[in-house]
């Protein structure tokens, strides 16, 4: 009798705690301002840009891991090393996950490759983590890619200027392991918003997401 | 009188070129520091805090430093749902009120600094004010 009671007990304990966390993780993910969850995330169809090692970076080099992507140049004194530090937090604190960051990469892609060659790139991403990936294409590729996601750019480079202005979105992208458009994050970023929301969210993807 | 007594005057004496100080400077900064940048990159951001002391408007209108080849007054702009640069050819700051150079918003954009600075280092950059105010500030480098 008294061995049944404390195993009810014991298991509304569990339910409860089940629950709680449920909720939590729903509460967290519930559209908010820092990331746009699609529900239906669209597959990504095929570009093909040149990493800081000169090595192919096409689709399938976004399968089997979540990729974070930004899009910047390197020429950019203020949001993109911005951008870039605050994500290098967001990979230590995922790092720090119980999950770890095995399954992550985060994607520098570079609108600007008229100035931004792959040793240019490589020296600049791996400053603000060794891990991070430099990438870049033509202009008909990286349209290619920035079209699918949304990710408005225009270089206006004038003969003769050394610094000529470039635009971009300021948003990080994040792609599934299934290379397909899962979410966007917004600015103004700031590296637990963005790592907390992750962990949660791959945790509730789990193994359907790869 | 109480007043003539030794500490008191050596105090008034000590405080007024103070006083006189701040009212002439008008403006004042602080916490201004630049973004360290990768290696070869020639192109930093200067970020601040600016307070106007004065009951009038003061205008910056440009910006200088012996560290660097130009420095630009810029402000991260918002364009068609990019954002960009655009250059600030000059910024107002209201009577006492404080204006904040941060990540996103106004920033000194700083070309071609003459040697590579690290974290830790100092760079002095004068402000210029419209009717010959210069305010000279030094930037320290960090992460």
């Amino acid at each position: 009798m008294m061995t049944t009671v404390v195993l009810a007990a014991m298991l509304v304990v569990v339910w409860l705690a089940a629950t709680y966390r449920e909720n939590g993780s729903r509460a967290i993910l519930l559209p908010d301002q820092v990331m746009t969850l699609f529900p239906d995330p669209k597959p990504l169809t095929a570009f093909a840009f040149t990493d800081h090692e000169n090595r192919a970076f096409d689709l399938s080099r976004l399968k089997g891991k979540w990729s974070f992507l930004f899009f910047g140049y390197t020429h950019c004194p203020d949001i993109c090393p911005t951008t870039l530090a605050t994500l290098a937090r967001a990979h230590e604190n995922i790092v720090k996950s119980t999950v770890g960051a095995k399954d992550v990469q985060f994607v520098f892609i570079s609108v600007d490759p008229n100035r931004d060659t792959a040793g240019k790139l490589g020296q600049y991403v791996s400053y603000f983590d060794a891990t991070f990936l430099g990438v870049t294409g033509d202009n008909a590729q990286l349209g290619k890619l920035a079209g699918q996601l949304g990710a408005a750019y225009e270089v206006a480079i004038t003969p003769g200027m050394e610094n000529y202005p470039v635009y971009h979105t300021a948003a990080v992208f994040l792609v599934d392991p299934r290379a397909r458009y899962h979410a966007v994050f917004a600015p103004p970023l700031d590296a637990e918003g963005i790592s907390r929301r992750f962990n949660v969210l791959r945790e509730l993807e789990g193994p359907k997401a790869t | 009188m109480r007043w003539r007594h030794p500490v008191f005057v050596g105090l008034i004496l000590a405080l007024t070129p103070i006083a006189a100080a701040t009212e002439e400077a008008g403006v004042s900064a602080r916490d201004a520091w630049l973004r360290e940048t990768p290696p070869g990159v020639a192109v930093m951001a200067g970020y601040m805090l600016l307070q106007n002391n004065t009951s009038r408007p003061q205008v910056l209108v440009a910006a200088r430093s012996s560290g660097f080849e130009t420095v630009v007054i810029h402000r991260t702009i918002v364009k068609g749902g990019m954002i960009g640069m655009g250059h600030a050819p000059q910024i107002e700051l209201l009577p006492n009120a404080r204006l904040l150079f941060a990540p996103g918003g106004h920033h000194l954009m700083l070309l071609n600094p003459k040697r590579a600075l690290r974290a830790g280092d100092r760079v002095d950059i004068h402000l210029e004010f419209r009717g010959g105010l210069v305010l000279p500030v030094a930037f320290e480098v960090r992460k």
